[in-house]
C-alpha cells in the first residue's frame, strides 16, 4: 500500500496555494493545535483540574458535602504524617512493590524462555498463564477469599502434598495476609511480564545466540550475559509499571481483606477510599491523595532517568 | 532459547515448564469447583434467575464501547497532529499529557465526587465514562504518536500535491495505517473500562447502572454470603472474559507487544 501511493504521479491539478507553501517551508506541516486540542481538553483538562481542586480540598475539613468546609490549612497533612496506618501503608507499598516485582520478572522472564524453547503444547501455557491477566481482580477476589481461607483449597493443597504443619488462616493473621495480596498480584500479572519479554526476546539477534553457544556458553550463561541485556528496556519499563501499579493498589485489598487484619493490608489506596468516601473525611483522603500523587511521579522521573543512564554507560 | 538435545533434557523442560504453570491454573480450578459446590448446575440456575442480571454486562457494555469510541477518536485526532501538523510547543503539550499517565485513578476521588454531585451526573455513567476516557487517552496517545512518527512523511507531502488537506489525509492515511496500534489501544482500553472497579464502586448507586466487577459484592448481599452462588455468578463474569481474550489472542498478544517494543 504504501510502495503504490508513493509511485502514483500527482496528475492532478497543483492546488493554487502550492507555490506558497514553497516559499514558507515551516508552515509546509499545517496547524495541529485543533488536532490535539479535544485530548488536551478531556485529559490534561480533567486530570489536572482534579489534582489542583484535590490540592485546594486537601487543606479543608470537609465531609464532601456541607457548602461551607473550614479552613485548616495543613492540619491533614500534620494529621497524616502522625498517623501509623499512612506509614504502615508506605510499608505495605514498598514491601509489595519489591516482592511483586521481583517475583513477576524471574518467572515471566523464566516462561518466556522457556517457551521460545522446544517446549511442546506451548499454547496452552501461554493461555493459562495470560488469562489471569484479562481477568477483574473484583471478580476474582470472592475467590482468592476462599481460596487461601482457613479450609479452603490452599490449605487443602498443603495437606496434600505432606506440608499440613503449616496450614493456617493466611488471610486471618497480620503476618500472612500482605503475602496472600503479593501472591494474588503476582498470579495476575506475571502474564503480562511473561508476555512483553516474550515479545522483546523475538527481537534479540538470533546469531549472537548461535555465536555464544559455539563459544560454548551454556543455557544459564546465555540468559545472564546475552538475554537479560536484551531485554532491558522492557524491564525498565516494567518496573516503572509495577511501582505505579503498587502505588494504585487498591482492588485487592479492598475486596480481599479490607485493609486488614489490623491494617496489615492498607495501602495508600484503601486509606484514600475508606476516608473520602465511607467515613466522609474527605479533605483527609485528599492530603493522602497528593502525597500518593507526588509519589508516583517522582517514582516515574527516578525510574526514567536511572534507565536512561544504564543504558547509556552500557 | 534453551537448547536441549538430549530427550531426559527436553522431557525436563517441558516438566519445569509445567510445575510452573500449574499455580496458575489452580486458582480457576478452585473457582469453577466452589461454583459446582452443593446444589452443582443449581448454583448456576440461581444466579441466572436474579432479576437484572443482564443490567450488569449490559451496563459494562455500554460504558466500555463509549470509552473505546471515545479513546479511540480522540486519541486519533491528537496523535496525527502530534505526529506530522506544526504546533507551537508541541513537545509541552506532549508531556503534559504524559505527566497523567503516573496518575492514580483514587487520586482523582475526592474531586470527581465533588464536581458529579454539583454537575448532576452522579450516578449516570458519564461519571464513570469521562474519567475512564481521561485516564485512558494519555497511554493511547504514547503508543499511537510512536506509530505514526513512523510513517513517512512523503506519504502525507504526496497527499497533499493530490490536493487532500490534512483532514482528507487523516481518513485516507491515518486511520488505515494505525490499524495494528488502534488494536493494542482497543485491547488497552477494553481490559481497563471492563476491570474497572473504583470508579463504578464510587459513582453508580444504581443496581440498574452497575458493572460486573460490582457483581461478587451483589450476590453477597443477594445470598447473603453463599459462597457456592457467589463463586458461580464469579464463574459467569469471568466466562466472557476468558471467551474474548481466546478469540482475541493473537491481536492481544500483538497489541502488547506493540506497546512495549517503542
Amino acid at each position: 500500500m504504501v510502495a503504490t501511493t508513493l509511485q502514483t504521479p500527482p496528475t492532478r491539478q497543483v492546488p493554487s496555494d502550492e507555490p506558497a507553501l514553497k516559499r514558507r517551508p515551516h508552515r509546509l506541516s499545517p496547524p495541529g493545535l485543533p488536532w490535539i486540542l479535544p485530548a488536551l481538553v478531556l485529559s490534561v483538562g480533567l486530570i489536572y483540574y482534579c489534582i489542583g481542586y484535590t490540592g485546594v480540598i486537601s487543606t479543608w475539613d470537609w465531609d464532601g458535602i456541607s457548602p461551607n468546609p473550614e479552613q485548616v490549612g495543613l492540619e491533614n497533612y500534620l494529621k497524616m504524617v502522625n498517623s501509623p496506618v499512612f506509614w504502615g501503608a508506605i510499608w505495605h507499598t514498598i514491601v509489595f512493590f519489591v516482592v511483586t516485582f521481583t517475583a513477576q520478572t524471574v518467572l515471566g522472564l523464566l516462561f518466556a524462555v522457556l517457551l521460545h524453547s522446544q517446549v511442546k503444547l506451548a499454547v496452552v501455557y501461554k493461555v493459562i498463564v495470560f488469562v489471569p491477566v484479562v481477568l477483574a481482580p473484583a471478580i476474582m477476589a470472592p475467590v482468592f477469599r476462599q481460596f487461601y481461607g482457613a479450609d479452603g483449597q490452599f490449605n487443602w493443597i498443603l495437606e496434600h502434598i505432606g506440608l499440613g504443619a503449616i496450614t493456617q488462616p493466611w488471610l486471618g493473621q497480620s503476618s500472612t495476609a500482605l503475602w496472600v495480596l503479593m501472591a494474588v498480584a503476582v498470579w495476575q500479572w506475571t502474564g503480562l511480564t511473561f508476555v512483553l519479554y516474550f515479545a522483546a526476546m523475538g527481537q534479540i539477534d538470533q546469531s549472537v545466540l548461535e555465536a555464544a553457544r559455539i563459544d560454548g556458553a551454556g543455557n544459564i550463561r546465555t540468559i545472564v550475559s546475552i538475554i537479560w541485556p536484551g531485554v532491558r528496556g522492557t524491564t525498565v519499563a516494567l518496573a516503572m509499571l509495577g511501582a505505579i501499579g503498587a502505588l494504585k493498589t487498591f482492588d485487592l485489598p479492598w475486596l480481599i481483606t479490607v485493609g486488614g487484619p489490623n491494617g496489615a493490608t492498607e495501602f495508600l489506596g484503601t486509606i484514600i477510599y475508606r476516608q473520602t468516601i465511607p467515613n466522609y473525611h474527605v479533605g483527609y483522603g485528599a492530603a493522602v491523595s497528593i502525597v500518593l500523587l507526588v509519589l508516583a511521579l517522582a517514582m516515574a522521573i527516578l525510574l526514567q532517568v536511572r534507565g536512561r543512564e544504564k543504558v547509556t554507560v552500557d | 532459547m534453551f537448547e536441549a538435545r538430549s530427550i531426559q533434557a527436553k522431557i525436563g523442560l517441558q516438566l519445569l515448564v509445567t510445575l510452573l504453570a500449574i499455580p496458575y491454573l489452580l486458582p480457576l480450578v478452585a473457582m469453577v469447583q466452589g461454583s459446582l459446590a452443593g446444589k452443582g448446575w443449581g448454583n448456576f440456575e440461581a444466579v441466572l434467575a436474579v432479576p437484572g442480571l443482564w443490567q450488569f454486562f449490559l451496563s459494562s457494555v455500554i460504558i466500555s464501547a463509549s470509552v473505546i469510541a471515545i479513546v479511540y477518536v480522540v486519541t486519533m485526532l491528537a496523535s496525527f497532529g502530534f505526529a506530522k501538523l506544526h504546533i507551537r510547543n508541541k513537545e509541552v503539550y506532549f508531556w503534559l499529557l504524559l505527566a497523567c499517565l503516573t496518575l492514580p485513578e483514587v487520586v482523582l476521588l475526592a474531586p470527581l465526587f465533588a464536581t458529579a454531585i454539583s454537575l448532576g451526573v452522579y450516578d449516570t455513567y458519564w461519571s464513570v465514562i469521562l474519567p475512564l476516557a481521561a485516564l485512558q487517552v494519555p497511554f493511547a496517545v504514547l503508543l499511537a504518536r510512536n506509530f505514526i512518527d513512523g510513517i513517512p512523511n512523503e506519504l502525507f507531502e504526496a497527499a497533499r500535491v493530490d490536493g487532500a488537506n490534512s483532514f482528507r489525509g487523516f481518513i485516507y492515511l491515518v486511520i488505515p495505517l494505525t490499524r495494528p496500534i488502534a488494536a493494542a489501544i482497543l485491547i488497552f482500553t477494553l481490559i481497563g473500562a471492563w476491570n474497572n472497579y473504583l470508579l463504578p464502586l464510587v459513582f453508580l448507586q444504581d443496581p440498574a447502572k452497575q458493572t460486573i466487577t460490582l457483581l461478587p459484592s451483589y450476590f453477597i448481599g443477594q445470598f447473603s454470603n453463599d459462597q457456592t452462588k457467589v463463586l458461580a455468578s464469579a464463574v459467569l463474569t469471568a466466562i466472557p472474559e476468558v471467551l474474548a481474550y481466546l478469540f482475541l489472542q493473537r491481536l492481544f498478544e500483538r497489541g502488547l507487544a506493540a506497546g512495549a517494543i517503542k
